[in-house]
């Protein structure tokens, strides 16, 4: 399965990044790490010149939460992405924050897991459990 | 007697003589010299060559010869590719860096909403997807094709869908992918194909493919030539990196600009890249150069700082083709910066150097440049950063790419 995955906007974290790739691909994914400082039109164009069936974005300095609100604007201009799954993960907001809000708030963005300062495997476990459920029925 | 001595001058001097062709004058440079003249419309390009340079250029053997031009006026192209940041972006790097001029660029998913050029189209180019993705392209694609006015298609996108374009798009020529399945680019194919197509186009051009009467050498495109002297310009010039490059001719106006000044999700193997502004020149595109100038909300306040009026654009003086220059190189800074939404923007205020070079250098003194620019950045980015200005006065930047070029052959 393809994902395109990648840090948003103006953030450097680079470690998380390769760490979400090495994992990625340690599950079998065929992983397009598009890296740090990565644009949301990037993202969807990367997801449509590969086919990929899984976006997931990764964010650690709140930088998601500016431009998570752009993400349902601009993914109806794409023509092609209605069954690409939407991931995000890392810390959402500026400071700790709490999940019960922020949870809701990025689904309602439009993506379809959220995972709030949760640990890496276990996002990737609710990744394929996700996957199982709804691309797989 | 005579004979004798030539042949012998012309084997022991075994360098190159250099000759670039452009829309309104060409030059003529030896390892010890260079000359410019402006061309004489009413003669072919050769007769008029050797009627100039005809001692100079008979020193010489064909195959020490090397020439470029830019007076075919380039090949244009249109791209259709699947997005704009990867397919059409990696599609108009390579066209640029070929020294191919781009009309218009196309996201396959919208390409109903796109009007059909008039004009036609050197080369259509088909891009999209990594190879193992496939079925992307339709036939909207190819009925959209059939009514393009086009004289060369080059399919360089996922190998799926090669050989159902191969049979309904007419003429295809599919090259390797130029998306790798990492999603970088690559560049030879296209940049090959491309270039011979240039070629080509000169071989068909009654003016110029008689130039092949004193070659024995390809020749090249200008912008194509001059990107080979880039990586060189730091041990001949006076520049500090990153810098633009800019070549404001007659009829067109390159930029060649450090990587580092974009934020770019290209990797290539060099450093520079090129973007063209095909109605910004002095003289066969003044009227566009004017029209362009006139809707610039901020041209009227520069023609103020340079203490003439709009009056000057009517005006058929050596004044007014130096602030014409001076407008180009104004203009040509806003089409780069955030003010205009092209291309290509620049981060303009981490440039460290300015280099110029064309017949523009030949017109303008460096503080003719230098009001211009900074009134550029005071107006326009509020800031009194200052790039360091080069002026390339003698054509040494292209006499470095076309040795460079020559040496690589």
């Amino acid at each position: 399965m393809k994902v395109v995955t990648g840090v948003i906007g103006n953030d450097i974290h680079v470690v998380a990044n390769r760490l979400m790739d090495l994992s990625l691909n340690a599950r079998g994914y065929e992983v397009f790490n598009l890296g740090v400082n990565t644009y949301l039109e990037e993202f969807f164009d990367a997801a449509v010149e590969t086919g990929a069936e899984i976006l997931l974005i990764s964010s650690l300095n709140g930088e998601a939460e500016g431009w998570g609100r752009e993400v349902k604007l601009l993914k109806a201009k794409y023509k092609s992405l209605d069954n690409l799954t939407m991931m995000i993960g890392g810390n959402l907001t500026v400071g700790s924050g709490n999940a019960e809000d922020i949870v809701p708030r990025f689904k309602n963005y439009g993506f379809d897991l959220v995972c709030h300062q949760v640990d890496l495997n276990t996002g990737l476990d609710m990744l394929e459990e996700y996957m199982r459920e709804n691309k797989h029925s | 007697m005579s004979s004798t001595s030539e042949t012998n001058t012309k084997s022991q001097n075994n360098e190159n003589l250099l000759i670039d062709i452009g829309s309104t004058y060409f030059k003529v440079s030896t390892p010890d010299s260079i000359e410019q003249h402006f061309r004489d419309f009413n003669k072919l390009i050769l007769d008029d060559l050797m009627h100039k340079c005809g001692n100079t250029i008979e020193r010489f053997d064909a195959k020490d010869i090397r020439i470029c031009s830019s007076a075919n006026g380039g090949l244009s192209a249109l791209i259709i590719g699947l997005t704009q940041s990867y397919s059409l972006k990696y599609a108009t790097n390579i066209a640029y860096n070929s020294g191919i001029n781009i009309i218009d660029s196309i996201v396959f998913q919208n390409i109903e909403d796109y009007s059909i050029p008039s004009d036609l189209i050197d080369v259509v180019i088909v891009v999209g997807a990594i190879d193992s993705h496939g079925n992307v392209f339709d036939n909207r694609l190819s009925d959209y094709i059939a009514k393009l006015n086009y004289s060369n298609v080059v399919y360089v996108g996922n190998a799926k869908d090669a050989s159902i374009l191969e049979s309904s798009v007419n003429r295809l020529v599919v090259l390797p992918n130029i998306i790798d399945n990492r999603l970088h680019i690559v560049e030879a194919p296209l940049k090959e194909y491309l270039t011979n197509l240039y070629q080509q186009d000169i071989e068909g051009k009654e003016d110029i493919k008689h130039l092949y009467d004193i070659t024995g050498n390809q020749i090249f495109s200008t912008p194509f030539v001059v990107n080979k002297a880039l990586p060189l310009l730091q041990t001949s010039f006076s520049i500090t990196d990153p810098f633009i490059l800019l070549d404001i001719g007659g009829a067109t106006t390159d930029v060649h600009y450090s990587k580092d000044l974009v934020t770019d999700n290209i990797v290539t193997e060099h450093g520079h890249d090129r973007i063209v502004f095909k109605k910004l020149g002095v003289f066969k595109s003044r009227q566009s150069l004017i029209f362009t100038a006139e809707k610039n909300e901020y041209a009227y306040e520069l023609l103020m700082h340079l203490k003439v009026t709009e009056k000057i654009y009517e005006e058929q003086s050596e004044r007014a083709t130096k602030i014409l220059m001076q407008l180009a190189i104004f203009l040509v800074l806003c089409e780069m910066s955030h003010y205009r939404n092209s291309n290509v923007t620049l981060k303009l205020l981490s440039m460290n150097s300015i280099v110029f070079t064309g017949g523009i250098t030949k017109v303008l003194k460096k503080e003719d440049i230098q009001t211009v620019v900074t009134f550029f950045y005071r107006k326009l980015l509020n800031s009194d950063h200052k790039p360091a200005t080069v002026i390339d006065i003698n054509y040494d930047i292209w006499t470095l790419g076309a040795r460079q070029h020559a040496t690589c052959q």
